[in-house]
């Protein structure tokens, strides 16, 4: 089945979204916006405009172009431009024809079907018109909805059973308060009511005649006359808004704003958000009387209402959420962009009516934890990361701790620590078998393998043997809700003490493995070390042995650093020897390679020995294909 | 003799429905089978669909923070030497050369300024924000320029934002 999209036609910016994988997702015009102005012009050589473009030459093209159609449908008035008339539900196409052409550049397929969203007080009329309008774009109109039904479908509010609902719409231009009713899935309005002429353009009018006066006060000079200084004040007054939301107080600097006399004047005003409240305070208190007469005409008392969503760029600010709990006596929800939560609504409506939303769709679990399994000092190494969704398979390849170990044992662990025992232990086993080998060579693949009912089956396969050991670990994935919390909470609080711990046992291992390599090596190549070196590794070595018998980190550290520097220094002069050997001998290319392969791979020290080996050969490759 | 033959028949057709029996049986076993094991391999590809979509979406915010990461560094340095420069007595050289090496990162961004004053206006890179009525004028002619509007490359990153003159009727 094609996808249908769901459409917020606005009276001053429309938008589209649809769903993808059972999610919503918005549409981005082809400019690059989720939203574009509800703008249509023609211009001078008959060129027609639809959204920004549209908007940007609206005051050069008066007679050309027209805004807030939204508000002429259902009736009978004609627009006239240039010459030509068209009716609301034409213009009205327009915009929805953009809506359709970018969708289909969005999605890269063809669109035909829409559900379209209209404010819950238009009449049969305004629906009516509302739908020819679609039909005239090329779509074929599903369902029209209302807005506010959109925007508590976007919140799933259909689904937890009978429930009043106030919607809360403060948009750049008008106010309106809807209060609705589901049961079954089906809403209905009990009451609307509003304000045509209140919305955000009054606050930063008002917020700009502040900043402008103080200005005044000062220089005398009044910065809303000239159209360069207003745009800059304007543009100041948007990014003081949206900053006092999140800080308490803002300086508002533009510097050279002005010249008086042939001298530079700067703007430079404190606002508190105390002050931006009391500036905006009485447009916020004008919404106040529409939100109590809906009450009232829905018979309603604010405890009646069970939820309030906020819908409109004006809501984010704080003050007016702070109004609208005082209203309702509840905290509103807006957790989904207001901006955005009226075409999410519509979509997902449209969603439910093309079959991507079924009720029976695969809801596949999620890990909701931390699978690792127990490794070398304790430390929790993580296969699956929580919030994984199941089922799925991760495995990778681990080898042993000591020399000629035979045996591994697998603690597999759910939890955010990263040490093991403070982790849950969901079960352990061994593998036994493993042929003798220096620590670092045997290739133990681990593997997690959670089914879609969350039982687990974690594996342990030596790849040298082909030996292989399983267990069965049911309920991964079913754990309380309280006990998921528990769990993270700790992880949470305990975030820097267990990062500090497992820091510790890094070092440890490290300056481990070092000491394992060292002897190794010391004993391999002990006829190529000067007998100057090799005292020094010997002393080092020595040192860092006696440091890990205690228990003084930074000790282990120092002494780490050390036996890394004799042993670089020792390595050194075994490669110039080897150099000059190679420059000898040549045709010996990856001799020196080989001699590297037994050792274990796991410590900082190989890897950097490696490191060196693989450039020098690089820097040979690179000179003898100069 | 005749009464032998349906008998005969009756024992074939058993023996054949049996063997169709045993036939759809296993077949319908091994569909079941498939049907399990489809039905797993459907749900892993959803389940590592998802997963996918996930690790998109942290390394989308990866990526941003790494974007964001280059402007402020950017923006650091220059913070400092302006810093430097305003506790300069005689700082027009130190910002002259400050200027040149943000001209030098601005452009090498790709970031073209539109030069709009005089020119007839253009909705695809000029915002009007009013219009002044001259009776000596071409119509639509840009009159002044009041915030600088700028290209990335061929995209529009900000409209100049301007007046516009209108012949007088």
């Amino acid at each position: 089945m094609s996808k249908i999209i769901g459409i917020d036609l606005g009276t001053t910016n429309s938008e589209a979204a649809y769903i993808e994988a059972g999610k919503p997702v918005v549409i981005k015009s082809v400019e690059g916006q989720p939203y574009f102005p509800s703008v249509v012009a023609f211009t001078k050589t008959g060129e027609m405009l639809v959204g920004e473009a549209a908007k940007r030459q609206a005051v050069t093209n008066t007679e050309g172009t027209v805004q807030r159609i939204k508000r002429k449908m259902g009736t009978n008035e004609k627009v006239n431009l240039r010459g030509k008339t068209y009716t609301p539900q034409q213009i009205s196409a327009f915009i929805l024809q953009k809506i359709k052409k970018d969708a289909e550049d969005f999605l890269g397929e063809k669109i035909t079907d829409a559900v379209i969203t209209v404010p819950a007080y238009f009449n049969d009329d305004q629906r009516q018109a509302t739908k020819d309008a679609g039909a005239i774009a090329g779509f074929n109109v599903k369902r029209i909805i209302n807005e506010p039904t959109a925007a508590a479908l976007a919140y799933g509010l259909d689904k937890e059973g009978d429930q009043k609902i106030a919607v809360y719409d403060f948009g750049g231009g008008t106010l309106d308060v809807t209060i609705m009713e589901v049961g079954g899935g089906v809403f209905e309005v009990l009451s609307t009511s509003g304000d045509t002429q209140l919305g955000g353009s009054d606050m930063d009018r008002a917020l700009v005649d502040y900043i402008a006066e103080e200005f005044k006060k000062r220089h005398g000079v009044d910065l809303r006359k000239e159209p360069k200084t207003l745009q800059r004040v304007l543009e100041a007054a948007e990014t003081a808004k949206i900053e006092l939301s999140s800080t308490l107080q803002t300086d508002i600097n533009l510097p050279y704003i002005y010249v008086v006399t042939g001298e530079p004047k700067h703007l430079e005003v404190k606002l508190t958000r105390t002050k931006l409240e009391e500036i905006i305070s009485p447009i916020v208190q004008r919404s106040e009387k529409p939100c109590r007469q809906a009450l009232q005409d829905a018979k309603l008392k604010p405890q009646d209402i069970d939820h309030v969503v906020l819908v409109g760029g004006v809501t984010r600010m704080q003050m007016v959420q702070k109004k609208v709990e005082e209203i309702f006596k509840q905290k509103p929800k807006r957790e989904v962009d207001p901006m955005e939560c009226v075409a999410i609504g519509a979509a997902i409506q449209a969603g439910v009516l093309s079959g991507e939303i079924d009720k029976d769709i695969v809801l596949l679990d999620v890990t909701p934890l931390t699978l690792s399994i127990e490794t070398l000092g304790g430390v929790a190494t993580p296969l699956i990361d929580r919030n994984t969704t199941v089922p799925t398979r991760k495995s990778k390849v681990f080898s042993t701790a000591a020399d000629n170990q035979t045996s591994v044992e697998i603690n597999v662990l759910q939890g955010e620590r990263p040490m093991a025992a403070d982790n849950k232990s969901l079960g352990r086993f061994h593998l036994d078998g493993i042929l003798p080998a220096p620590r670092g060579i045997p290739q133990i693949e681990v593997s997690f393998d959670i089914d879609v009912n969350g039982i687990m089956n974690v594996s342990a396969k030596d790849l040298g043997t082909g030996k292989e050991q399983s267990i069965r670990i049911t309920g991964s994935t079913k754990l309380s809700d309280s006990e998921i919390e528990r769990m993270r909470k700790e992880a949470k609080e305990h975030e820097d003490e267990d990062k500090k711990r497992k820091e510790k046992i890094e070092i440890r291992n490290t300056a481990d493995s070092l000491v394992h390599s060292t002897e190794k090596t010391l004993e391999e190549l002990k006829d190529k070390f000067s007998s100057d070196d090799k005292e020094n590794l010997e002393k080092a070595l020595k040192e860092l042995r006696e440091a890990l018998t205690g228990d003084d980190t930074d000790k282990i550290k120092e002494k780490t650093d050390s036996l890394t520097q004799a042993f670089q220094k020792a390595s050194a002069t075994i490669y110039q020897q080897a150099a000059q050997h190679y420059q000898q001998q040549p045709g010996q290319d990856g001799a020196q390679g080989d001699a590297w392969q037994g050792h274990p791979s796991d410590d900082d020290s190989t890897i950097n020995a490696d490191y060196k080996v693989k450039g020098e050969k690089k820097k040979k490759k690179d000179e003898d294909t100069e | 003799m005749p009464t032998k033959k349906p008998t005969d028949t009756k024992k074939n057709t058993q023996e054949t429905a049996h063997h169709t029996i045993k036939k759809l049986e296993e077949e319908n076993t091994q569909l079941h089978q498939e049907i399990i094991d489809k039905n797993d391999k459907y749900l892993r590809t959803l389940a590592d669909f998802q997963n996918y979509q996930k690790r998109m979406e942290k390394e989308l915010q990866a990526q941003k923070e790494d974007t964001k990461k280059k402007y402020l560094l950017e923006l650091l340095d220059l913070t400092e030497l302006l810093k430097k420069a305003y506790e300069d007595s005689d700082p027009k050289s130190g910002l002259k050369l400050i200027l040149e090496n943000l001209d030098k990162f601005l452009e090498k961004e790709g970031i073209i300024y539109i030069d709009c004053k005089g020119k007839p206006f253009n909705y695809q890179l000029h915002n009007a924000v009013s219009t002044i009525e001259q009776s000596e004028c071409v119509d639509g002619t840009i009159l002044d320029e009041i915030k600088k509007g700028y290209l990335v490359g061929e995209k529009l990153l900000r409209p100049a934002r301007v007046i516009v003159a209108k012949k007088k009727p």
